[in-house]
């Protein structure tokens, strides 16, 4: 078990000389993904992983959550090296919203939901019911993404923006410290791409919960975000406040185009517009 | 109100909500990242599921009862359904029914452990199915279609006419035969599924196609070295069918079949996280390996012993899935339970109509299944395929 509230002092996350590559070790440390990289995610911060195509955004976040393992390097969750818990127990502190999810069989909203109560449960083996008090929190989880009224409704069956929202209601369900998002805004029309954000950052802000998220919104990370950090081939190129990150050198230098940076009209944060 | 009819077609979710005014209000003005749910159906709590569970499972398991006895009455010396009844009871009293009467020896040597067979092949058949689906995220996916049962076949076929020693420890080698095919062909056609790291449902319908024809082959080139009267008796065995067991052979098949549902039924809830994706179930706290160890060793020792009882029955394991999970929906936690029991039920009258249409002549019940199974499973091809492309 992650024993992190008794060590409050102890980030959420830390990576330490992580260097990850897919394949056997020894290719996979002679063309790695990610090289050497050293990370600490504060507790209760938004930090936003950004960077081109392939520069290894989504790599990391999968690291973050065990679902991929390092060739190199430490990770420790709430100070906790990570033989020291099941993947179960990291599902209970860090929940993980991926990029797509493609769901080819025909869940109700509520079933899909209450998938989230599943590392709660000590054994997974037997039919384990969802008791009363997993059901509560999974329409809590319901409520607060705007999904309850779709309970009964197919997964298969809603629109992009009311499935997304569903997914994080599952994370949610999790009942996590740390919320990982892959591209949450990917795939969604300019309506639901705010009100993903807005939910984001209301949950932050009124639970404390921590977040990352790997985006290709220069925007929106530049909104949303407390942190920044800047990936390119696998390595960290900056890390810092949207206003040091998102800047035209370091964007240009990382993208290989030339961007305009100017200031948001009504929070004064980083934009980034393409040149004519 | 033309803002709101358009706003409706482009999210499609307005029929659901109670009032749309105050969705349209929602829209247009929304508090800081929620919106408001009054006016709306809102469900105050989430339905508690064994409820839903024991019903559906007790329902199908009294329509599976009384399919059972029907028939029963079935076949060429007819039995009504109050007299199957009282000898059903009469032989439970007296252990086996009486032995001077016709009809009670009948029923309870022939009958009863044929249509019981039936059942519990269907069963186990279904259940594998509604597991590879999960695990393959493939709706489409059977163990006879993607290569399963052809792979316990030829297990199944190199015991036979190898004559490898019947039995080692009191077990009979031709179910671990069987076994050990399924397995090698169920690891070969995950390998073929996780290849390809996009949702693609044809590849491994490709796959399992390849796989069949290979292995149908090596089975054909065995069985051409073998003396001819061993080999009719082969391809009877291939066509699928359920002829002539006696009580010990089903209840030895009993004990491994009820073992392997078991095992499925009791890593359900895994299996409903596992058709998110491996990562995804990942990420919620599933020992993928670990589970995926468990469904790959009891689906092939399902499929390796209902193969080497029976021989190859195809389609069960998908269009009974299939139709379960359209009525009673996708928790596989009811799902294998009730696909089990329709399986089960499916068999026994396709087993029936197979040895009564023509009787005194047997048709094989692989050749029922395949003229039931085979036109649904093009028809639900046609129908994924029009779903991708739409």
């Amino acid at each position: 078990m992650i024993q992190h509230r008794e060590t409050p002092d102890h980030p959420p996350l830390k990576l330490t000389g992580v260097t990850f590559g897919f394949g056997r070790t020894e290719t996979a440390v002679r063309s790695p993904v990610l090289k050497n990289v050293s990370l600490m995610v504060g507790s209760g911060e938004v930090l936003g992983i950004l960077g081109p195509n392939g520069s290894g955004k989504s790599t990391l976040l999968k690291i973050l959550m065990r679902i991929l393992v390092p060739q190199q390097g430490t990770i420790e969750w709430f100070g906790q090296p990570p033989d020291a818990f099941s993947q179960a127990d990291i599902a209970q502190h860090v929940a993980f919203v991926p990029q797509e999810t493609q769901q080819a069989f025909p869940f109700t909203i509520n079933e899909m939901v209450l998938m989230g109560r599943y590392p709660h449960h000590g054994r997974t083996w037997g039919l384990g019911w969802e008791g009363s008090h997993d059901r509560a929190v999974a329409m809590q989880a319901m409520r607060d993404l705007d999904v309850a009224h779709l309970g009964t409704r197919l997964i298969t069956n809603v629109s992009g923006g009311e499935r997304q929202r569903a997914v994080i209601a599952r994370a949610l369900a999790q009942e996590p410290e740390v919320l990982l998002l892959d591209e949450p805004t990917a795939f969604l029309d300019l309506h639901h791409q705010l009100d993903i954000a807005r939910i984001i950052r209301r949950l932050n802000r009124e639970r404390g919960l921590t977040v990352v998220l790997v985006s290709h919104d220069l925007n929106l990370a530049s909104q949303y975000c407390d942190r920044v950090l800047l990936l390119r081939e696998g390595e960290i190129v900056t890390v810092g406040s949207p206003e040091e990150v998102i800047a035209a050198a370091s964007l240009e230098s990382v993208y290989g185009c030339s961007v305009l940076v100017d200031q948001h009209p009504q929070s004064g944060r980083p934009r980034v517009t393409l040149p004519v | 109100m033309d803002v709101l009819t358009s706003h409706s077609k482009e999210t499609g979710t307005v029929e659901t909500r109670a009032l749309p005014t105050s969705a349209f209000l929602a829209r247009t003005n929304p508090p800081d990242g929620l919106v408001a749910t009054e006016g709306r159906s809102v469900q105050d709590v989430i339905a508690f599921s064994p409820v839903k569970w024991l019903g559906v499972s007790g329902g199908l398991g009294t329509v599976a009862i009384v399919t059972f006895m029907v028939c029963l009455g079935f076949g060429t010396e007819a039995i009504s359904f109050p007299q199957v009844a009282s000898l059903l009871i009469q032989g439970v009293i007296a252990e086996g029914g009486a032995q001077d009467n016709t009809q009670s020896i009948i029923l309870w040597q022939v009958r009863v452990p044929r249509v019981l067979l039936a059942f519990m092949v269907g069963g186990s058949l279904a259940a594998v199915g509604a597991s590879l689906q999960a695990l393959l995220r493939n709706p489409l996916a059977d163990p006879y279609v993607i290569g399963i049962s052809s792979g316990a076949a030829l297990g199944a076929a190199v015991a036979i006419l190898f004559g490898v020693g019947l039995s080692v420890f009191g077990l009979s080698v031709l179910p671990f035969c069987a076994f050990l095919g399924a397995l090698v062909s169920l690891f070969i056609v995950y390998r073929i599924a996780v290849s390809y790291r996009s949702f693609s449902i044809h590849t491994l319908l490709l796959g399992g196609v390849v796989l069949n024809a290979i292995f149908s082959a090596l089975i054909l080139f065995l069985t051409s070295l073998a003396d001819p009267y061993k080999a009719s008796g082969m391809y009877a065995w291939l066509m699928g069918s359920l002829t002539g067991p006696d009580f010990q052979t089903v209840i030895v098949l009993a004990v491994y079949l009820v073992l392997g549902v078991g095992v499925l039924v009791l890593q359900a809830r895994s299996l409903n996280l596992l058709t998110l994706g491996e990562e995804a179930a990942r990420s919620l706290g599933v020992e993928v390996e670990r589970v995926k160890r468990v469904i790959f060793a009891a689906s092939a020792l399902l499929t390796g012993s209902v193969v080497a009882f029976s021989g190859l029955i195809g389609f069960v394991g998908l269009i009974v899935p299939h139709a379960v999970r359209l009525v009673f929906g996708a928790d596989h936690r009811l799902l294998l339970i009730a696909s089990g029991i329709v399986g089960g039920t499916f068999l026994m009258v396709a087993d029936t109509v197979a040895r009564t249409l023509l009787s005194p002549t047997e048709i094989p019940v692989g050749v029922v299944t395949a003229l039931v199974g085979g036109p649904i499973f093009l028809y639900l091809l046609v129908q994924q395929r029009r779903r991708i492309v739409s």
